[in-house]
């Protein structure tokens, strides 16, 4: 069992990374057919993923239903909304529209009901953003000063009405984009990107265990 | 010199947020109903892509990947309208797809409607071949062979059937790329696994909230070009001269940014109050 548990995952681990961090700098077609094949069998993992996130989250929402958790309600509200959408898409084919470009059922709930929700949820993001600004922005310590100055310079920048009013205020947001983001971003993402670089080779190397499960052998 | 009451102050600090909501509900609908048409300037890296697009010839390949989901609909779709009009009005061949499932719907929408009115036929001037699963791998796998990765169309159709792909056998053959993204995966994964590898150009759009991260890709000529939110929309609704939703809302985006920043201002100016009178 600690082979198939332990070892296997970790030879194929070891070989795959060596095989394809390898296979990046061989432009042979062997090694282009190799990547190939790799890549749909990952586009078929994809596919499997979404059946596990399917299992997960009925499992976690029937948790909730049968222990009477905090909110169940909406629970129970998830499973007849999934349903409907499961039902509708058989019935439709999976086609928002037919032939005739009228949409279908699923084509219906999924233009009239889910993207004006999804919608609303984002555009909630307004009114308790500017709730939050007016409670948190405030200058307590010079640090926050800057953030402060710099929140107003892009807000007052980045619209029609602040390049009105203030001719200089987009070229002060763009060179705040440009030159003082920027800089800090790719900072950042350098750090990041040596960060995951060194985390993968841990990973094909067998030093970082964790993705296995299970704690210590 | 006297301060102003302590009570009015520290009721002010902690005001109602229902009053908050309501002066930006305010800001939103006044606007959107009493429109004021103020300029929009036009940014350099919006004004980049539209440049590289008149810049393709007649038949060029153009691909749009629509990676955003109905949450990012009010800022990416009028940027998705824009730029397939563009891409129509110039007769290039133009591939729509989607690497976010909750987005298919909307991505095969806005391309049959652009195309209806810019009299553009499925198949023949354009090919939606909609979505699958995997994210990056769906980009590897297109950079290696898009026949396999997409063997019908999002109608069904086999893809080697639809004059529109003619010639078009991996992503070396496209000639400009554009992902609209709302986040994983997008503009990142395009680059990382799509333009670095197979060496095509790639710009990007995106909401106004990723569009600060993208600056560094911007900057190092990762990506040639990038439409930041609803204001990257109207520049290039400006820019092709089809005025749409994203400059109706350039408005009502002024006036909130107004309302944040006065607030913002009012906030502090009571805060340096109270901590005076706290202090004295």
């Amino acid at each position: 069992m600690v082979f198939l548990k332990r070892h296997l995952p970790l030879a194929i681990t070891f070989f795959m990374g060596v095989v394809f961090a390898m296979q990046y700098y061989v432009p042979h077609p062997a090694s282009e057919a190799l990547l190939r094949d790799a890549s749909n069998w990952m586009i078929i993992i994809g596919g499997f993923a979404l059946i596990l996130g399917l299992v997960s989250l009925i499992q976690l929402h029937t948790n909730r239903i049968q222990k009477h958790m905090a909110g169940w309600g909406y629970s129970v509200i998830l499973f007849i909304s999934m349903l409907a959408m499961i039902i509708a898409g058989i019935w439709a084919s999976g086609e928002n529209i037919d032939s005739t470009r009228t949409l279908t059922g699923y084509g219906w709930a999924y233009s009239y009901a889910m993207v004006p929700l999804q919608g609303t949820m984002f555009s909630l993001l307004a009114f308790f953003v500017a709730s939050a600004a007016y409670r948190a922005f405030r200058a307590r310590t010079r640090e926050a000063s800057l953030l402060l100055i710099a929140a107003i310079l892009m807000m007052w920048g980045r619209v029609p009405l602040g390049e009105y009013l203030w001719e200089f205020s987009g070229d002060i947001a763009q060179w705040i984009l440009n030159v003082i983001n920027s800089s800090v971003r790719r900072a950042i993402l350098i750090g990041i990107s040596l960060g995951v670089v060194a985390l993968s080779i841990k990973i094909i190397f067998g030093i970082e265990r964790t993705y296995l499960g299970g704690g210590k052998e | 010199m006297s301060y102003s009451s302590p009570s009015i102050v520290s009721k002010m600090l902690t005001i109602d947020r229902r009053f908050i909501f309501l002066l930006i509900a305010l800001a939103v609908l006044i606007p959107l109903l009493k429109p004021i048409n103020l300029p929009i300037d036009i940014s350099p890296e919006v004004k980049s892509i539209y440049d590289h697009i008149e810049s393709l010839p007649e038949g060029a390949v153009f691909l749009i990947s629509m990676d955003f989901d109905p949450a990012s609909k009010p800022e990416v779709y009028p940027q998705a309208i824009s730029l397939l009009r563009h891409a129509f009005q110039k007769n290039l061949k133009v591939i729509g797809m989607t690497l976010i499932v909750t987005g298919t719907g909307m991505a095969e929408e806005v391309m049959a409607s652009v195309a209806k009115d810019m009299g553009k036929v499925n198949g023949e001037d354009y090919a939606f071949l909609g979505w699958r699963p995997g994210a990056s791998a769906v980009i590897l796998s297109m950079g290696q062979d898009m026949i396999s990765t997409f063997p019908q169309d999002h109608y069904g159709r086999t893809i080697t059937e639809l004059p529109v792909m003619h010639n078009i056998k991996t992503l070396r053959d496209i000639d400009y790329a554009v992902s609209l993204a709302a986040g994983f995966p997008g503009i990142d994964e395009w680059y990382i696994y799509g333009k670095d590898k197979y060496q095509f150009e790639l710009g990007g759009g995106s909401t106004a909230v990723m569009a600060p991260g993208l600056y560094p890709r911007l900057r190092a000529g990762q990506i040639n070009g990038l439409i930041g939110g609803l204001r990257g929309a109207a520049e290039y609704e400006k820019l092709i001269d089809h005025s749409g939703k994203a400059v109706a809302g350039m408005d009502a985006q002024s006036a909130t940014h107004f309302v944040i920043i006065i607030l913002i201002v009012l906030c502090n100016i009571f805060y340096a109050i109270s901590r005076r009178q706290k202090d004295g």
